[in-house]
C-alpha cells in the first residue's frame, strides 16, 4: 500500500516537475484549441503546413537567438543582418549562378558578421544590447546603400530553379518545414548532447563560477553570436529564395521582435541559463498561429504589433513568476 | 557613561548571533571592540546605529532607556556610523557623497550647493587632507574613498563614533592622521567605538577593550593593563581541546612551488613550497591578500611576476584551463557567487569539471554521467534524493560536497580549497576535513585558504600567516597555537605602526 503511494507521488511530482519546466507545452495545446474552433479547416494538411512553411525563416533565426538568451545576452540585429546577407547573396548567385556557392556565401558571410557582433561584446566590452542595437542600423544602411534603394532581383537565367528551394515540396511536404524540421533537430543536439551546449547554459546561469571551472567564457558568448549569424545565414538563402527579390529597406524589418518574442513564448529565461529549443520551435510556431487567429478572427492586421507586444510581456510575467517560485 | 549596552541578544532564524553581550562606553573615551569574525561585533553595532533590531536586550545613551532603535534616531541622538565596506557613489561629486541623505537646503527647498562645499572644505582641512569636494567620487583612489567616509562622520555634531576597519585602505601617513583627529575629537568629548583586527592599532589608540567571542561578552577592561598576548588569548578563548583528525599521510617530495608571485596592490613576494601529502593552511585576517592569491594561483588573476611549477615544470597561468590541465584543481571560496551553477541539476554541476579536461567524445552521455555521479557521491557522501533535482535543492554542506566532487573528478596533483567550509554546519564542515585527510593519503597535496583557526589546527601540517599582503610567519603543525597564529595574523609582532610594509619573518 505505501509503496504503491510513493509510486504514484513519484508520478505525480514527475508530471509536476515536467509541467514547471514545460509550460510552453501547455500554451501551445490552448492556441491549438483556440484556432481550431475558430478556425475549422485549421487543422487540414494544407493549412498546417503552410503554417510551418510560414515559420520556418524566422524560426530558424530564433533558434540561434535561444542560444544567445540563454547564454545571457541579446542581438537586435539578426534582421538587418538577413537583409545584409540576403540581398548580397542574390548578387552572388546572380554573377555566379550556382546555388550552392550562394548558400555557402549566405553562411560564411551570416557567420562572420555575427562573429564581429561577438567580439564586440566580449572583446570589446560593450553591452550586447548596445552592440547589436548598433550593428542593426549599421547593416542595414549598408545594404540600402548597396541596393541604392531599390531591390535586389533574382536573374531570369537561375529564377525557376532558385525558387524552388523554397516552394518545393517532397513527398507533399513543404521544403522550408523539412529545413525547419533539420535545423532544429542539430541546434537541439548541439543543446541537449555535447558539451558545447552545457556551457551556453552554464556561462548564462553564473558566468563567474564557468569561468572559476575552466570554461572560456570569451570563447563561448562569442560563439553564440557566431552560430546566430550563421543560422541568420541560412534564413538569408531562404528568404531570397521565397521573394526572389528582396527589398534592401524592408527584407527582414522586425525579424528580431518575432525570434526574441517566440524565445520568450518558448519559456526560455530572459535572464540566462534556462531554456528549450523545442520551446522556441513551438513558440515561433504559436506565434504564427495568433497571427492565424487575428486574421481569421478579423482583427486589423495593424493590431498585429500590439498583440505579439501583449504576448511578450505576458509571457515574460509567467516566465519571471515562475523563477520566483 | 555615555552608551550602556545590556544583555542584547539578536536571532538570525535559529542562529543567535548575539547572546547576551553588553558594552559600556564613556564619554570622550575610544573604546576598542575585539572579537575574531563572526563574534558578533558587527550585529552589535548595526544594533546601536538602528539597523538591526535586537530580539531582547536595553540600550541607554546618557542613562535615558532608548527604545526601538532606528536609524533617525540613532543620528538624532548623536550616533555616526563608519562602515567597513565603502558606500560611495561613484557618479557623485565628493561633496554630494558627503551629504547623502543629509542635504543642506535653502529657504526654497533647493540644495544649498554653496553651503555644502564650504563645510566639506571645513572638514577635509580638520582632517588635514586636501581632497576638492568638487573632484568625482571614482576618481579618487580607495584610501581616499576611505577619507571621505570617515568625514562624513565628522560633518554634523556628533557624541559617538564608530569606526568599523577604517584603515583597511589607509596607508600609514593616513592612519596616522586619522588617529589625531581621533585624538582631537576625544578631547572634544566624544567617543569612538573602533573595531580593528590590528593588535598595533588598537594598542596605539585605544583607551579601554570588550572582547566579544562567540556573541557573548568575554572582558572588558584598559588596555594599559594587558599585553598583546593577553588580548589575543582573550579574542581566541579556551584552548581548543577538539579532536584532531589524525593526519598520517606520508609527506614525500616537494612537488609544488611558488616563486617571488606578484599582484599589487593585493600581495607581493610570495614564496612557497608544497610537499606530495601535505596540507598547507594560509590564513590571515581581511585585508591580507589571501584571497587574490588564491585566484592568482588558480589562473584566475593576473599577475605581475612570479612562477609556479609543478613537478619542476612551469605552469601557465594564462588560462584557468591550462592551470587545470597542469594538474591543479580549484574549489573557490563564496559557493553561491562562484561554484554553484544554480540552473544546473546536481550531475550537472558536478560534470562540469570533467566536461572541460577530460571529456573527448563528441556527444555527452547522460549514464555515464550518472554512473559519475554514483561514484563521487560513495567518495564524498552526499546526501541526495535525485542527482536530476536542481543542485539548489541542497543543504550548503551537500552543495560544497558536490562542488569537491567536480574537482576530484579530474584527479588534479594539487588542490586548492579557498575556504571550503564557509557557511555549512559543523557536521559537514568535520566531512570535507576527511575528504582534505583521504586526498593526501592517496598521494594529494592540498592548500587550504581559511580563516578559522580551529578548522586550521585539525588540517594542515604547516601554516603561513599573511598581514598585509605578505607572508609574515610560518609555522608546522607543533609550532602552530592559536593564540600565535593570531598574533602574526593582526602584525602584533610588528613594533608599533609598521612604516614601509616590509618585514622579516621573524
Amino acid at each position: 500500500m505505501k509503496t504503491e503511494l510513493t509510486t504514484q507521488n513519484k508520478i505525480f511530482n514527475e508530471v509536476k516537475k515536467f509541467s514547471s519546466q514545460h509550460t510552453y507545452v501547455f500554451s501551445f495545446f490552448a492556441l491549438l484549441l483556440i484556432a481550431v474552433l475558430i478556425n475549422k479547416n485549421f487543422l487540414s494538411y494544407s493549412y498546417l503546413s503552410t503554417l510551418i512553411l510560414q515559420s520556418t525563416i524566422k524560426g530558424i533565426i530564433a533558434l540561434g537567438m535561444t542560444l544567445v538568451i540563454i547564454s545571457g545576452q541579446i542581438d537586435l540585429s539578426v534582421g538587418s543582418l538577413t537583409a545584409l546577407v540576403s540581398g548580397l547573396g542574390v548578387v552572388v548567385l546572380n554573377t555566379t549562378e550556382n546555388m550552392l556557392v550562394m548558400l555557402l556565401f549566405c553562411m560564411v558571410f551570416g557567420l562572420f558578421l555575427g562573429t564581429i557582433n561577438g567580439l564586440l561584446v566580449t572583446k570589446g566590452r560593450i553591452a550586447p544590447f548596445i552592440v547589436t542595437l548598433a550593428t542593426l542600423s549599421a547593416f542595414r544602411s549598408i545594404i540600402v546603400q548597396l541596393g541604392q534603394g531599390g531591390p535586389f532581383n533574382v536573374s531570369e537565367n537561375v529564377y525557376q530553379s532558385f525558387r524552388l528551394i523554397a516552394v518545393g515540396t517532397i513527398f507533399k511536404i513543404p521544403n522550408l518545414a523539412i529545413i525547419f524540421v533539420i535545423v532544429t533537430a542539430i541546434v537541439y543536439i548541439v543543446m541537449e548532447k555535447t558539451k558545447f551546449g552545457r556551457y551556453i547554459y552554464a556561462v548564462g546561469s553564473n558566468e563567474k563560477a564557468a569561468s572559476l571551472a575552466g570554461i572560456n567564457v570569451v570563447r563561448i558568448k562569442t560563439l553564440c553570436f557566431s552560430i546566430t549569424g550563421l543560422l541568420t545565414g541560412i534564413s538569408a538563402f531562404l528568404l531570397a529564395s521565397r521573394l526572389t527579390s528582396i527589398t534592401a529597406p524592408n527584407a527582414g524589418v522586425s525579424f528580431e521582435l518575432d525570434a526574441i518574442a517566440a524565445v520568450a513564448i518558448g519559456g526560455t529565461s530572459m535572464n540566462g541559463g534556462r531554456g528549450r529549443i523545442i520551446g522556441t520551435f513551438l513558440g515561433i510556431i504559436m506565434l504564427q498561429m495568433i497571427e492565424g487567429i487575428l486574421i481569421a478572427a478579423k482583427i486589423p492586421p495593424f493590431l498585429t504589433g500590439l498583440v505579439k507586444g501583449v504576448i511578450i510581456i505576458l509571457a515574460v510575467l509567467l516566465q519571471s513568476r515562475k523563477e520566483k517560485s | 557613561m555615555f552608551l550602556k549596552m545590556e544583555n542584547i541578544v539578536k536571532d538570525f532564524g535559529v542562529v543567535r548571533a548575539l547572546d547576551h553581550a553588553s558594552l559600556e562606553v564613556e564619554e570622550g573615551e575610544i573604546h576598542g571592540l575585539l572579537g575574531e569574525n563572526g563574534a558578533g561585533k558587527s550585529t552589535l553595532m548595526n544594533i546601536l546605529a538602528g539597523i538591526l533590531k535586537p530580539t531582547e536586550g536595553a540600550i541607554y545613551i546618557n542613562g535615558a532607556l532608548q527604545e526601538n532603535m532606528t536609524t533617525k534616531k540613532s543620528t538624532e541622538v548623536g550616533i555616526r556610523f563608519i562602515h567597513q565596506e565603502l558606500n560611495s557613489i561613484n557618479d557623485l561629486l565628493v561633496f554630494e557623497n558627503l551629504f547623502i541623505g543629509e542635504e543642506i537646503h535653502d529657504k526654497w527647498g533647493f540644495l544649498n550647493k554653496k553651503a555644502m562645499i564650504e563645510k566639506s572644505k571645513e572638514v577635509f582641512i580638520r582632517m588635514g587632507i586636501d581632497i576638492n569636494p568638487l573632484e568625482l567620487m571614482e576618481n579618487l583612489d580607495t584610501s581616499r574613498k576611505q577619507l571621505v567616509e570617515i568625514g562624513k562622520a565628522l560633518l554634523f555634531e556628533s557624541q559617538l563614533i564608530i569606526m568599523d576597519e577604517p584603515t583597511t585602505a589607509l596607508t600609514n601617513k593616513e592612519i596616522d592622521n586619522l588617529f589625531s583627529i581621533m585624538r582631537t575629537l576625544k578631547k572634544e568629548g566624544v567617543s569612538i567605538i573602533y573595531i580593528s583586527h590590528k593588535m598595533p592599532e588598537l594598542f596605539t589608540i585605544c583607551d579601554r577593550y570588550t572582547v566579544l567571542r562567540d556573541g557573548r561578552f568575554i572582558d572588558s577592561g584598559i588596555f594599559a593593563d594587558i599585553d598583546e598576548h593577553r588580548a589575543t588569548e582573550l579574542l581566541v578563548g579556551r584552548s581548543m581541546a577538539e579532536e584532531f583528525i589524525v593526519n598520517d599521510g606520508i609527506k614525500g617530495e616537494v612537488v609544488y612551488e611558488v616563486h617571488g608571485l606578484c599582484c599589487e596592490p593585493f600581495f607581493r613576494e610570495i614564496s612557497f613550497n608544497l610537499r606530495v601529502g601535505e596540507v598547507l593552511a594560509i590564513t590571515g585576517l581581511h585585508g591580507d591578500g589571501r584571497g587574490e592569491l588564491a585566484e592568482a594561483l588558480f589562473g584566475a588573476r593576473h599577475v605581475s611576476k612570479g612562477e609556479i611549477h609543478l613537478e619542476g615544470e612551469r605552469i601557465q597561468l594564462k588560462s584557468i584551463k591550462k592551470v587545470m590541465e597542469a594538474g591543479i584543481g580549484m574549489v573557490p571560496r563564496n559557493r553561491k557567487e562562484r561554484s554553484i551553477i544554480k540552473d544546473f541539476s546536481i550531475r550537472d554541476n558536478l560534470s562540469i569539471g570533467h566536461f572541460v579536461i577530460k571529456h573527448k567524445h563528441l556527444f555527452i552521455n547522460k549514464e555515464e554521467e550518472t554512473k559519475r555521479f554514483e561514484k563521487n557521491q560513495r567518495i564524498t557522501r552526499i546526501k541526495v534524493g535525485n542527482c536530476e533535482d536542481y543542485i539548489t535543492s541542497l543543504s550548503g554542506g551537500n552543495q560544497q560536497k558536490v562542488i569537491i566532487s567536480r574537482w576530484l573528478e579530474i584527479d588534479a596533483k594539487v588542490y586548492i580549497l579557498d575556504n571550503p567550509t564557509q557557511g555549512i554546519d559543523v557536521g559537514a564542515k568535520f566531512e570535507i576535513y576527511k575528504i582534505i585527510n583521504e586526498l593526501v593519503k592517496r598521494g594529494k597535496s592540498v592548500i587550504v585558504f581559511s580563516s578559522e583557526f580551529p578548522e586550521i589546527h585539525k588540517i594542515a601540517d604547516r601554516c603561513l600567516i599573511m598581514y598585509k599582503g605578505n607572508i609574515n610567519a610560518e609555522m608546522t603543525r607543533e609550532e602552530l597555537t592559536e593564540v600565535k597564529a593570531m598574533y602574526y595574523a593582526t602584525g602584533a609582532n610588528m613594533e608599533g605602526i609598521d612604516e614601509n610594509r616590509t618585514y622579516n619573518t621573524k
